[in-house]
Parts: structure tokens; sequence; C-alpha cells
């Protein structure tokens, strides 16, 4: 059962997205939430190609953008803590200077889940855009991971897809996430695709016996389709009217996803329905 | 005859390709003025050492010649550096299509006066403030580093590093005016190109935020602060121009001469310090910090390129660049990598082992030489149009392209990363170069 959930702060709208529903699932099951703000000081003192005088306007710089990076952190910190206060969920707030990859990754150890927006960028001082943050840390995450879309519906649906393809991953993100607490009360479907149908319907078999040994009903659902696994996932989700999706994050190598592309981006890019992902 | 061994240059290219890498890989290191100076008093041991077994005649002559140059190229940059930090624009103007035009006109025609570094310091704060509510301003800044940074010093010895340093070496005050068509051409062409590019994003952030465009009509009176600096600027021109023309008459061509016009450029710092209201430079964030940098960095430059200079002269003609518009891109590709001062002085040293031919009596020590030589001088026109214009093309190659940058993203401007930067004026003002070459050289 998840009972500390780690919350990543960094003011973008998908982080207002993940505090929302990061309250919504620690109330029902009596988590602690943590509020993580992250000031990348070292990322913004990097060293960088400068002409002669300039170091005196770069330590300049590096000292506005870092004070502005821990005013941005404290404001989000107090936003989350206000919520929180409103929402009657227990929780604090933490600010940590250092990478965001390495910060988050080593409070992620001691969660049970951690909630990221999926547009987070902690490193809004420097970049417009940070997507390499949120790669990397569903790549090396050992716990899941919900990733939050800026448009996600502020309450966890009632139906959940679990996308389930028989990895190492996939059978990690239905193990956790059947004994998460997340389950109880609402209906799982599992998908499974396949060129072959019966090794599909195989494999969803196997998921939803999975389930069920932890006494949570499930469907499952066999698909055969010439239409791309992601395309095949958001149309199921539709149908449904899915809530949450539930998949192991990145199964394929990363050589292998360099040439054919990787589903769990494709997904996290795309799809307006919070995703549960455990690598 | 050749005097100058061949490994004598090499202490002066490391010391500019450590000047080019070490504020990217130890950049916590660098930032101390007084590794600067360490650095630079390493690499110029060899040199030193090569210098004093030239005896006390001929090696002292240089050293000398040296330390003059070199007090009076820190004399003149702290000079205007302290003068434009004492001017304030305060207010803000509407950041619209017009008004931004406007200001990067002025630019260009103020920074040969003030020098490109004084002419940005003095500009960008308010260019960025008049333009804060607008969603999208690193256009904006990116054409400011393009002529008021760069483009525009080409018209006097005060405008651009190189050409102070080409004048210390004796380029007559006024000859670098011959460079107006160059200098017209390139800041016309991209004024006429930023007018435009800043039409187009003015009119689609109307469409899409209009909301923010009429805010942006909210504006302050201007006020310009410090204006008193305008009459030490105007004793900076008169001591450089009056010590060109006849500080030689005057003083001799020695130490005194020297002594004198650092003299007087140091006094017109310290009146312009003495008269500035405190609040004046507090609000410009004045601080000795940079110049302090510029000093102890072009300490190593100055010592280093001694022999390295000298290489140039006796062997130039044998090193393959020859035409004014290989000169034009040789030191304009250096340039844009390295800091455009010492490239300049290379490459003007080099012309002169060129216009000097296997007999020629030109000096690199008497630059002016070059200026009434038939080759010479369309050599000296191309190495000054490449240092100037090239150093431009990344934000290391001449000194305000970074310090602008810093400030624009201390006011929250987005700006492109070295390499996109790099793409954006390669994009530019490599056309534009292109069309000066095949005009001009």
């Amino acid at each position: 059962m998840i009972k500390n959930i780690l919350v990543c702060l960094e003011g973008s709208p998908s982080t207002t997205a993940a505090v929302r529903l990061a309250i919504d699932v620690a109330k029902p099951l009596a988590a602690h939430l943590v509020g993580l703000a992250i000031v990348d000081e070292p990322d913004i003192r990097a060293g960088t190609p400068t002409s002669i005088g300039g170091s005196a306007f770069k330590h300049e710089r590096d000292d506005a953008l870092v004070a502005d990076a821990h005013k941005h952190a404290s404001d989000a910190m107090a936003l989350f803590e206000r919520r929180c206060r409103e929402a009657n969920v227990p929780a604090k707030a933490l600010e940590i200077v250092g990478r965001p990859v390495d910060a988050i990754l080593e409070e992620m150890e001691t969660r049970d889940l951690t909630v990221l927006g999926r547009d987070v960028n902690f490193k809004f001082e420097i970049e417009k855009e940070d997507a390499q943050t949120r790669d990397t840390i569903l790549h090396r995450a050992s716990t899941p991971v919900l990733v939050v879309p800026e448009a996600a519906p502020p309450k966890l649906g009632g139906t959940v897809l679990v996308a389930y393809d028989g990895s190492g991953a996939a059978k990690r993100a239905l193990s956790s996430f059947a004994s998460s607490g997340l389950a109880t009360g609402r209906d799982i479907h599992v998908v499974t695709i396949d060129d072959n149908g019966a090794v599909a319907w195989e494999m969803a078999n196997r998921a939803v016996e999975t389930l069920k040994a932890a006494d949570i009903p499930a469907k499952g659902h066999n698909i055969v389709s010439l239409l791309s696994n992601q395309d095949v996932i958001i149309r199921l989700a539709k149908e449904i009217d899915a809530g949450l999706i539930v998949m192991g994050a990145f199964t394929r190598s990363r050589l292998r996803e360099l040439f054919s592309g990787s589903v769990t981006r494709s997904l996290v890019d795309t799809t307006e329905i919070p995703l549960y992902l455990q690598h | 005859m050749l005097h100058t061994p061949t490994w004598a240059i090499f202490p002066f290219l490391t010391y500019l390709l450590l000047i080019a890498v070490l504020p990217l890989f130890l950049g916590s290191f660098w930032e101390h003025n007084r590794n600067k100076l360490l650095v630079a008093a390493i690499v110029s041991t060899p040199v030193l050492v090569y210098i004093f077994q030239l005896g006390a005649g001929e090696g002292g002559r240089l050293l000398l010649r040296t330390a003059s140059d070199y007090a009076a190229f820190i004399a003149l940059l702290g000079a205007l550096f302290t003068i434009s930090g004492g001017i304030c624009l305060t207010g803000s103007l509407v950041g619209s299509p017009l008004v931004n035009t406007g200001f990067l006109a002025a630019g260009a025609l103020l920074a040969s006066v003030i020098g490109t570094t004084g002419a940005s310091v003095l500009l960008i704060r308010p260019l960025v403030r008049a333009n804060e509510k607008r969603g999208y301003a690193t256009h904006l800044v990116v054409f400011f580093i393009f002529i008021v940074s760069n483009g525009a010093g080409l018209l006097t010895p005060l405008g651009d590093p190189p050409l102070f340093l080409g004048f210390l070496r004796g380029v007559p005050f006024t000859w670098t005016l011959r460079l107006l068509p160059v200098w017209a051409l390139v800041n016309g062409v991209l004024v006429t190109l930023f007018a435009i590019i800043d039409r187009m994003i003015w009119n689609r952030e109307r469409v899409r935020r209009p909301a923010v465009v009429v805010d942006a009509q909210v504006r302050e009176p201007l006020r310009l602060q410090g204006a008193i600096n305008l009459l030490w600027l105007v004793a900076i021109v008169t001591v450089v121009f009056l010590m060109g023309s006849y500080g030689t008459r005057l003083f001799g061509d020695g130490v005194l001469r020297s002594v004198v016009q650092v003299a007087g450029m140091v006094g017109c710092a310290a009146l312009s310090l003495w008269t500035t209201p405190r609040e004046v430079h507090q609000t410009n964030r004045f601080n000795w910090a940079p110049i302090v940098e510029v000093a102890a960095v072009f300490a190593g430059v100055f010592v280093t390129m001694i022999p390295a200079l000298s290489f140039l002269g006796e062997r130039g003609a044998t090193l393959g660049i020859t035409k004014p518009w290989q000169f034009f891109w040789a030191s304009g590709a250096l340039s844009s990598v390295l800091d455009n001062a010492p490239t300049y002085l290379t490459f003007a040293s080099l012309a002169v082992g060129v216009a000097n031919g296997p007999h020629g009596t030109l000096s690199v020590d008497d630059l002016g030489a070059l200026t009434v030589h038939p080759t010479g001088q369309i050599l000296l026109t191309a190495v000054s149009c490449g240092a100037v214009l090239m150093g431009a093309i990344t934000y290391i190659g001449n000194g305000p392209n970074f310090m602008v940058k810093a400030i624009a993203e201390q006011h929250h401007v987005r700006m492109p990363s070295f390499f996109g930067y790099t793409l954006w004026s390669l994009a530019i003002l490599v056309p534009i170069f292109g069309l000066v070459s095949h005009l001009f050289f």
C-alpha cells in the first residue's frame, strides 16, 4: 500500500496538475506527501565559453539566476503546502540544491510512488524545455512513477487500463500497482497486443491471473492490430474511459528505441491520461 | 633576415587556446583573476626568457614598447568602461519595432565614439526593459550583439579594441574612417533586416497576445542620468585624437608620450568617478571586476604576442595568405573563436610580412606604414573588417558579446546556447560578410 508519495515541484502547469492528483491519490490511502523543489545550481553555474571580461558578468548572471530559482522553489513549496493543508493531507516540502535527476532519484528510493508533471522542467532558469530529466528518471527509477499531463482531470478516474507485454518492467509495474491500493474500487482492464492473437490472449490471461491473486478482478483484451501499439492503447483507453494507464516504462533497450522508437515516450508525450510507469 | 625562432609563437597560440577553453572546462578556476594571472605568468615565462636572451638593448626596447602599449590599451578600455558605467538611461520606452530599430541604429552610431563595450553597457538594459512585456526578445538581443557590440565599432580606434591596438601601433586616428562604406553596408543591412523581423514578430504577438502588446504601450519618460560623463567622453576622444596626431611631435615616440596618453585617460576616468552620482553606478551595477579581468588576461596576451608578431612580420609572405579576401576571412574566422584584439595584431603583422616581401623595410612596430603602402593598406582594411565584424560570430569573439548575453539572461530573456547563437550568426552574418568580401576585397 502506498504510504509515502514524492511530488516534484517546479511551478509548470503540469506540476499543478500533478499536485492536484497527488492529493487525490494520497487522501483515501492516508498517505504522506513530500513536495520536492530543486534549485539546479550546478547547471546554472556550469562552465561556458566566455569572452575576455565576461567572467564577472557570468558570475553576476549566475547569482541572479540562482536567487531567482530559490524564490521560484520557495513559492512552489508554499503553494504545495497550502494546497495540502486545505485538503487535510499530511505533507512537507523539501528544497534541494543539486542536479535534478540525482536529487529526485535519491529521494525516490525511500518513497512508494513519485508523482511527476509531464512537462516538468527543473532547468527552467536556463532551458525552455527539459524532457531529458523526465526521461532519465523514468529510465532509472526503481520505484513507480505517476506521470501527470497538464490536462489530466483533478481526480483519478474509476477505470484503469493495464498495458501488458510480459516484459520484466511490465511485470514489476503490474505487481507494484496490485499492491499500491490504487486498484481498490476501480474497474481494471488488461490489454495485450501481439501479431499472434493466441499469444496475446495467453499474455493477457497471465496478467489477469496475477491481479486475481491479489483479489483484484480484471478484464482481459487481446488485440491484433495494424495500428501502432501506442495508438491501440490510446484508442482502447478512450473506449473504456480510462482514468489511468499502467505499464512498464522503456521496456526496450536504448539502442532499439533509437531505431524503432519508444512506446513509453510516445504515450508520455501525447496522452492526456495519467500514466503509472515502472522501469 | 629571420630572427625569431618558430617555437616562440607557441606560447601565444597556447595562451589564446587556453583563454577559449578554460572557462568551459575549468570554469570555477578561471573565475578568479589570480588564476588568470597565474596562467598568464606561466605561459609568458618562456617568452620572457627569450626576450632576456636578446640582451638589454633589443629585449629592453621590446619590453618597454609592450608595457607602454599595454598600459595605454588598458587605460583606454578602463576609461571608456568607467565613463559609460556612469551614464544611465532610465525610464521605459515602448518596445515597438520602430523604437527597437531606432535603439539599434543609435547604438551603431554611438559605438564608434564610446566603444562597443560602452554602448552595450549603456543601451542593453533600457532595451531589454522596454521589451520585457513582449513574449519573445531573443532576436532583439542577438541583433544587438551583431550591431552594437560588434559591427558598429568599425569607424574609429575607440570603437573596438583591435582598432585601438592598431592605433597604438601607429595607424592614424582618422584612417579607420575609410571603413565607412563597409560599416554602412553591414550595419545598414542588419538594421533593415532586424526591422523586418521585429515587425513580423510584433504583428504575430499582436494577434496572439493583444493584451501584452497593449500593455507594452505603457511608458515612463526617458531620462539620461550622469550626463556629465558625455563631457569626459569628449575629453577621451580629444586625448586619443591629439596624442595620435601630435603626440610624437610634442612628446617624442618614447615612454613620455605613453605616460601622457595614459595620464590623460586615467584623468578622464577619475573625473568621471568624482562627478558621477553614486545612484547611477548602483543602477548600472558598476564594479571593477570586468576591467580587472581584462587587465589580467591581456597581460599574458601582450607578452606572448611579442615574438609571435615578429615571426609573422618576418615570414608572412611564405605562409600562404596573401590576398585581401584571404586576410578578411582568415582574420575573421580566428576572431570568431579567439578574442579579436590579439587576432587583429596577428594578421596585421602577417600583412606587414606580405607587404614587405623578401626585402621590405616595414616593421610590425609601425602599422601606420601599412596605411600608405599600396598593398598594405588594402590588407590592413581587410584585417580590420574581418577582426571587428566577425567578432560577432560567437559569444567569445568580442568582449561585450557575453556581457550582453549575461545581462539579458538576468532580465529573463531566453538566449540561445553557444552553438545556437553561432547558428544565428552563420545564417545571418556570413551571407552579409560574403557580400562585403565580394564588393571590397
